[in-house]
């Protein structure tokens, strides 16, 4: 399949000779050849769990692709996901607020859940950790539905259930009205998180406010994630995540999934963004809240022009960013728990809370 | 024979082909008065006075299947009708995991029959009126993947795309968009109910669908003039789809008298600023003191018969039901008062000289061979892509 791929990236000879950068570009890193080798190998052992993807949007705005065979206008397509060593994909259902929200938000799942069934061989819905594994073991990339929007919940548990029956597990709670609360969290919105904890629902903590985190930090008796957030010290963007919360994030076991996203991950003004500063973060993210805190999210599904962060421009790109880790002198194991084992842990000890007390 | 003597007749025809009915508001119930409480309003236990529903009661009458009605005000709309559909459906969800020894989950012709082995009601769900979509077949997808297993096309008011039998004339039947929604519902597997609808959109249904209809809750319209009811040329093309119409037993529907008087109830409802359908305690009671002075004309199991005689006649056997809408509707016939009540009505029809093999296909298999019938439908046509017309693309 990598020869499908027209990525510069994976081959070095491709961009071997690229010596005079046009000026103003940053300097494009190139791995050690040694390093992408030993990441594929790495990879095919433990793939990635990754925490967002937002083709489902996308898709909206664009009619013609041929996912299975691979589409130049994306950043995501199948070839692309399995070069990647994705084993695992959240796909994110995300939705503008409104007052069409549920109404979109069961689009979405629909549009998602088609997908699925319409590329059995390549995707494989997941509703469990056991059935990640198993779509992994099949050779299939476990599809994971989530986040939803929490502001598409209509104010209503049923509705949440709902969702969770269609196969939803996990829940942005980012812009909404019941995180506005001085606290963090209106009585609503504590009650929303417990019931997400007994449904085995994650909770997605990216883009909500420091109070927000602290307080569901205080309710949930589940491990959540952060599905897209890069840490707020290297670059303080309004989705990326405090030192604070990643030392509590240490104590609750949730994941920090790295975003990709060029502004969230930019460390060096008047310079583009590249592999190097996600590594950065990675690595940050890595000291503050442990090793077993911290996944990988491209933040992948846009168009093929759409800012992307070099070295990472599409959803093949991961084995340089674990290329470049290794050069850092990450252990195996580390890396081991950074892109499958710490996400799978995530989702399986959400369904352990769920499950009634024996 | 005696009146003791055919109620003991049909109790025992019930236990071999037990009530499977199209329609029972339960949900809704629980909604308006013990706000989804399921502690408040016990179904185990005795609730007579509270609710028509209960278990015991359900026993009691013989009921082997229910569509539970996950049935919102038509005047909700949007994002609002469907996030209280998907909480009606959450409701009866939770009913299913709180009585699993009395109510058991259906979503086939076959899950009803195991039920029966099992001695527990099989339990169906059915949406009420196209609201509950929002204009997205997707919308419809969710709501089949979550258990719902037919859709009234209306309620009392307009959708888009298809006409109400209780609201002015607007797209006069069923719109393209509304013809879609009925091979959606087709492809999926989902029953297309037109009880509530205008006549013209019975029609436009019945000459898209490739699958048999239902009226989950409807009766016969030359017996009782009320556009709730089925007219006689809509009954006389059930055989050719192979659909079935369900009676219904609310009084205002099924008795001429009961009609006018409701016309009379209703205005003083509306005099006193409540909604005529609404249950709450105090609406109820305005009802109640109206009721005082102007009697409400009583209809019986008899009245019910009458409509099944000349459904029967006109539609014949195959294709004839009871949707009785209970705890859907203030009042009940007198000897129907609720769900314990089937047997009256088994026992009238047997004094009408119904052979049990009648009796047999209007309680229990005709509704079955019409599930059955629109899973095979749904097979037939599993090629076919989900669809992803919308409203704006085929209605303009």
């Amino acid at each position: 399949m990598a020869d499908l791929q027209d990525h510069p990236y994976a081959d070095a000879s491709a961009v071997g000779e690229l010596d005079d950068a046009p000026s103003g570009a940053a300097e494009a890193p190139t791995p050690a050849e040694i390093d992408v080798e030993r990441a594929r190998v790495l990879l095919a052992a433990q793939l990635v769990v990754d925490g967002h993807n937002t083709l489902a949007q996308e898709l909206d705005r664009t009619h013609w692709h041929d996912l299975q065979h691979g589409s130049a206008l994306l950043d995501t397509d199948i070839p692309r996901i399995r070069a990647g060593g994705v084993g695992a994909q959240f796909w994110s259902l995300h939705v503008a607020p409104g007052h069409t929200a549920v109404r979109a938000t069961l689009d979405r799942i629909d549009a998602v859940r088609t997908l699925i069934a319409s590329c059995p061989e390549a995707l494989r819905l997941a509703l469990t950790a056991a059935d990640m594994t198993d779509a992994r073991d099949c050779g299939r990339i476990a599809s994971l539905l989530g986040p939803v929007s929490g502001t598409a919940l209509e104010d209503s548990l049923g509705t949440l259930r709902a969702y969770h029956a269609l196969g939803v597990r996990s829940v942005s709670v980012a812009g909404t009205h019941w995180t506005g609360a001085p606290d963090g969290l209106t009585p609503l919105g504590e009650e929303l998180v417990r019931e997400m904890n007994r449904l085995g629902v994650l909770v997605d903590l990216s883009g909500a406010s420091a109070p927000t985190m602290d307080r569901v930090l205080d309710v949930t008796k589940a491990p959540v994630i952060l599905s897209h957030s890069a840490a707020h010290a290297l670059t303080p963007h309004h989705a990326n995540v405090t030192d604070d919360v990643l030392r509590r994030l240490h104590v609750n076991a949730g994941v920090c999934m790295v975003s990709f996203a060029p502004d969230q991950v930019a460390c060096h003004l008047g310079h583009p963004a590249t592999l190097w500063d996600v590594a950065d973060h990675v690595e940050h993210v890595r000291a503050v809240a442990g090793p077993e805190c911290v996944g990988l999210s491209g933040s992948y599904g846009m168009a093929t022009d759409a800012p992307h962060t070099i070295g990472l421009e599409d959803a093949s790109c991961y084995p340089n960013l674990i290329a470049e880790l290794l050069h850092r002198d990450w252990s195996e194991a580390d890396i081991a728990a950074l892109t499958w084992g710490n996400a799978a842990r995530v989702v399986r000890e959400a369904q352990a809370v769920a499950r009634p007390a024996a | 024979m005696t009146a003791a003597r055919l109620l003991e007749e049909a109790r025992s025809l019930l236990a071999s082909f037990p009530v499977v009915d199209g329609h029972n508001d339960l949900p809704w119930a629980l909604r308006q008065n013990a706000g989804y409480d399921l502690d408040r309003l016990d179904i185990a236990a005795d609730q007579t006075g509270r609710l028509h529903t209960d278990i015991p009661r359900l026993r009691a009458g013989g009921v082997g299947g229910q569509f539970w009605s996950v049935y919102v005000r038509s005047d909700m709309a949007g994002d609002d009708a469907v996030s209280a559909t998907l909480e009606q459906i959450d409701c009866v969800d939770r009913l299913l995991a709180r009585y699993p020894a009395d109510l058991a989950p259906a979503l086939t012709a076959d899950d009803v029959e195991a039920a029966r082995a099992s001695g527990r009601v099989a339990s169906l769900k059915g949406a009420e009126g196209g609201h509950s979509i929002n204009n997205s077949l997707a919308t419809l997808r969710a709501l089949y993947a979550l258990g719902v297993r037919y859709m009234t096309l209306t309620h009392n008011d307009n959708v888009p795309w298809a006409d109400s039998a209780t609201d002015e004339p607007g797209v006069g039947g069923l719109s393209a968009f509304g013809r879609e929604v009925v091979r959606e519902m087709n492809r999926l597997g989902m029953l297309v109910d037109l009880s509530h609808v205008a006549a013209t959109t019975m029609r436009d249904a019945l000459a898209t669908s490739e699958a048999p209809v239902i009226f989950s809750h409807s009766s016969s319209r030359a017996v009782c003039d009320h556009p709730r009811n089925v007219p006689d040329d809509v009954l006389a093309q059930l055989p050719a789809n192979g659909g079935v119409a369900m009676v219904t037993f609310v009084p205002k529907f099924i008795l001429p008298a009961a009609v006018e008087w409701t016309r009379r109830a209703d205005e003083n409802m509306r005099a006193h600023g409540f909604h005529p359908l609404d249950t709450t305690p105090e609406a109820m009671r305005v009802h109640a003191a109206f009721e005082d002075a102007d009697p409400r004309p009583v209809a019986t199991a008899a009245t019910v018969a009458d409509h099944l005689d000349h459904m029967r006649e006109v539609a014949g056997i195959a294709h004839i039901g009871i949707g009785g809408d209970f705890d859907g509707t203030a009042f009940t016939p007198g000897d129907l008062q609720d769900v314990s009540a089937y047997p009256n009505l088994v026992a009238e029809l047997l004094a009408r000289k119904w052979s049990r093999t009648d009796i047999a296909m209007l309680t229990w298999s005709n509704p079955l061979r019409v599930l059955r019938d629109a899973e095979a439908v749904s097979r037939a046509l599993a090629s076919r892509p989900p669809s992803t017309a919308t409203l704006r693309s085929l209605d303009g």
